[in-house]
């Protein structure tokens, strides 16, 4: 139930900011200043994001060289190809590779 | 793209939609990883696809929820991974204030990342043809994520645990991280917030998700100083 209303809660929140200015607010634009600093919201969540991701439950943080490895590989095959699917392909062959070596 | 010219905007949703699906397709068979990592009912994990309509969203909340998040920290975490969408409902606005009010709750709905990019760069002058373009465009994408999200939550629980496939979700964030840094500052910010959720791994509930990135965010307003 718990799972159940987070979902509901995520969705209601997600679809209030998608209809707020094409509903409600369509002719009120952000000061430049507001959207720059915006921008900054992803890559602070994100980044903290990828690494909460390796924490188990217990507060355990893996994060070793076949994880560093392969979140790096991700990182410079995206930005070089922007494409996801060869990020995910390469990274998880260095990923794989290194912990079958280790 | 005069060959795209004159046909019906329905058939242009509908195929400029398709290759633009390809790069969700992993974030699907993630979705069902996760789900079936977070020992939560698959019936129950897949009705965040209709619910949320967010890949991202969807697998950040279930990741936190599967390692013991408390709801308000997942959600939190969630909404803020999704805050982007704020982003396309400015930007997209004025091409809504000439359309009917259904069109703009049901429009909201269905303003997900690709349905952004495609309607950018299409050129759609007519009100009805952008709004025909829109609505087929979404619905295509809609069906594609909800049967692929299925399919995703059917194959996971099969994946044998040994493969590690869950790194597949830090992986799939990173590299869509990379490809919005579009200059150092953001950069700088995103290694920040690493750094200090590393360092803050054991609070409880995944509270150091927030405190992560709300000290990155004060370092970018930092950084601002130093752009021209």
């Amino acid at each position: 139930m718990t799972v159940f209303i987070a979902i509901v809660l995520a969705g209601l929140g997600t679809y209030a900011m998608r209809a707020l200015f094409l509903v409600a607010l369509s002719n009120k634009t952000f000061p430049p200043l507001a959207l720059r600093l915006l921008g900054y919201v992803a890559p602070a969540v994100m980044g903290a994001l990828v690494v909460s991701m390796l924490i188990d439950s217990t507060g355990h943080l893996s994060l070793g060289a076949p994880e560093l490895a392969g979140l790096g590989c991700a990182a410079f095959v995206a930005a070089r190809t922007r494409n996801h699917i060869y990020a995910l392909v390469v990274a998880m062959a260095v990923f794989w590779s290194l912990r079958w070596i280790m | 793209m005069a060959s795209s010219k004159g046909k019906s905007p329905v058939w242009r949703g509908m195929k400029g939609s398709i290759p633009l699906f390809i790069p969700a397709i992993p974030f699907a068979f993630v979705f069902g990883v996760v789900v079936a990592e977070s020992g939560i009912p698959g019936l129950l994990g897949w009705s965040s696809a209709p619910i949320i309509f967010g890949g991202a969203a969807q697998i950040t909340l279930l990741t936190l929820l599967g390692e013991g998040a408390s709801v308000a920290a997942a959600v939190t975490a969630a909404l803020i991974v999704g805050a982007r969408h704020l982003l396309y409902s400015v930007t997209m606005a004025p091409r809504f204030q000439s359309q009917p009010r259904w069109f703009r709750w049901v429009g909201a709905y269905m303003l997900i990342d690709q349905v952004f990019a495609l309607v950018s760069i299409e050129e759609l002058d007519d009100p009805d043809e952008f709004r025909h373009f829109y609505l087929s465009a979404g619905l295509t994408f809609w069906s594609l994520w909800m049967s692929f999200t299925a399919l995703g939550i059917a194959i996971g629980p099969v994946i044998p645990e040994g493969w590690q496939l869950a790194f597949a979700a830090p992986v799939l964030f990173i590299s869509i991280l990379a490809v919005s840094v579009d200059r150092w500052q953001k950069a700088a910010v995103a290694l920040v917030a690493m750094i200090a959720m590393a360092a803050l791994a054991d609070l409880p509930n995944r509270l150091g998700i927030l405190v992560a990135a709300v000290l990155a965010m004060f370092v970018g307003i930092l950084l601002e100083r130093f752009r021209r």
